[in-house]
């Protein structure tokens, strides 16, 4: 149970695809101007992310290794195809603030980069929970991103406002502000795996040394 | 070696078969539901447009409904282009007594891609003016800047604008070189006053004027020469 937990769970911060991974930079670069849309990109993302996860570890067994990126290709864009009709269709309005990421979705490389890394090597349940995991992160670090771009440069949350006018830098919503973020969230990211790795070397060598004084 | 190439292939074209039959089953499945909620979304904003500032409707729903079902199939055609703003198939007619309502469609392009606008405008004692507008889609434009275009009050310093503003060409207030004019000065000119709602983000309302722009010549030089003038 305690691996099912970790397979789903990875994707947030030890593995996160955006800030530890480094895939998918388009979208997260292109749609975090605010938060809602980061969130609205992401949900999207990981509802796409764990069908073609759960679709690919199903026939992983009757695709021939030549040819797995045609077919796994040809999956993912039917799956957003699919999606993309089914919204327009029956949920118009979050069709129209989305519509613009849906096609995206098909050129996201961490569906793709899934599929090849851990769906097409793994059972059908662990890729769900690989998918979910992963989703959840990307939901995360994109909502996260666009909650300090729409912070710092309109002064509001999710629409709902902080400071108002009071600190407004326009740079922060225009791409360099996308740059500057993201760049030092993976800073962030990567001191905390830094540390963590430091720590276990630290626990290790004061236990080697006990080992070592406890012998003689 | 052959026989492994034919096995692979044969296997790739038996996906992109099953995918391919996959997408036009949920295409012919959603075809007519994506067709109605377009409509509905094309029939929601001619209200909007068709709505005096007391907020009722110059023209009853029914007859909306009826002209828009109408002529769904001539939806989305060029009618019109001058190179700059584009204006899209069909026009809608609609009459008031003897005051008559055009409602068009068109787009120029904004910061990110195009800005697409209604505009509904009245015919009445000869002149021709600039009744109400409403910006579609705005969705590739920048928030916090442009995309306040989506702001209604916002959207009312684009209308009414008279005849004479109109044959003038709509300019943004920074194009025209007008910002010291107060909103309802700068449209009897054809001004729109954005300047001080939308600071540093001309291209947006300037996307929205060119478009304004096409809609009002092709009404004007072409659609309105069959001898209505």
């Amino acid at each position: 149970m305690a691996s099912k937990w970790k397979e789903l769970t990875k994707g947030i911060i030890s593995e996160n695809p955006t800030y530890v991974q480094v895939l998918g930079m388009c979208p997260t670069l292109a749609t975090t101007t605010n938060a809602e849309n980061g969130f609205g990109m992401g949900i999207a993302a990981t509802i796409v992310l764990i069908m073609s996860n759960v679709v690919i570890s199903a026939i992983r067994k009757t695709v021939p290794e030549k040819v797995r990126m045609p077919i796994f290709i040809t999956v993912i864009a039917t799956l957003v195809t699919i999606i993309d009709l089914l919204m327009h269709a029956y949920t118009y309005d979050l069709w129209k603030t989305l519509g613009l990421f849906i096609p995206l979705i098909t050129v996201n490389c961490i569906i793709m980069g899934r599929a090849e890394a851990y769906a097409s090597k793994n059972g059908i349940f662990d890729s769900f929970l690989d998918g979910l995991g992963m989703g959840i992160g990307f939901t995360l670090s994109l909502v996260l991103l666009g909650s300090i771009r729409e912070l710092l440069g309109n002064g509001t949350i999710f629409g709902i406002e902080v400071w108002g006018n009071a600190f407004n830098m326009f740079v922060m919503i225009l791409p360099p502000g996308a740059f500057l973020t993201l760049g030092l969230l993976s800073a962030f990211f990567a001191s905390i795996s830094i540390r963590r790795s430091d720590k276990a070397k630290k626990m290790a060598s004061q236990q080697q040394a006990q080992k070592a004084g406890e012998q003689r | 070696m052959n026989k492994e190439m034919l096995k692979t292939s044969l296997i790739l074209m038996i996906y992109t078969l099953v995918a391919g039959i996959a997408l036009s089953l949920v295409y012919t499945i959603t075809e007519d539901k994506i067709g109605n909620a377009e409509l509905e979304n094309t029939i929601t904003a001619m209200k909007y447009v068709l709505t005096d500032e007391n907020g009722n409707q110059v023209i009853p729903s029914e007859e909306i409904e009826k002209t828009v079902s109408g002529k769904s199939s001539e939806m989305g055609n060029v009618l019109y282009t001058d190179n700059i703003g584009t204006v899209n198939s069909p026009v809608y007619e609609f009459a008031n007594g003897d005051t008559k309502y055009y409602v068009l469609t068109g787009y120029a392009p904004g910061y990110g891609g195009n800005v697409i606008t209604m505009a509904s405008f009245k015919y009445e004692n000869g002149e021709l003016s600039l009744y109400a507008i409403k910006v579609l889609d705005y969705s590739q434009e920048t928030p916090g800047l442009g995309a306040k275009i989506a702001d209604e009050n916002i959207q009312k310093r684009f209308y009414p604008i008279p005849e004479n503003g109109l044959s003038n060409g709509i300019k943004v207030d920074k194009d025209a070189g007008k910002q010291a004019l107060s909103p309802e000065e700068a449209k009897s000119q054809g001004v729109v006053k954005v300047s001080d709602v939308m600071t540093g983000a001309t291209i947006t309302p300037r996307a929205v004027s060119n478009s304004l722009n096409a809609m009002y010549n092709y009404l004007k030089k072409e659609y309105l020469q069959g001898g209505a003038n």
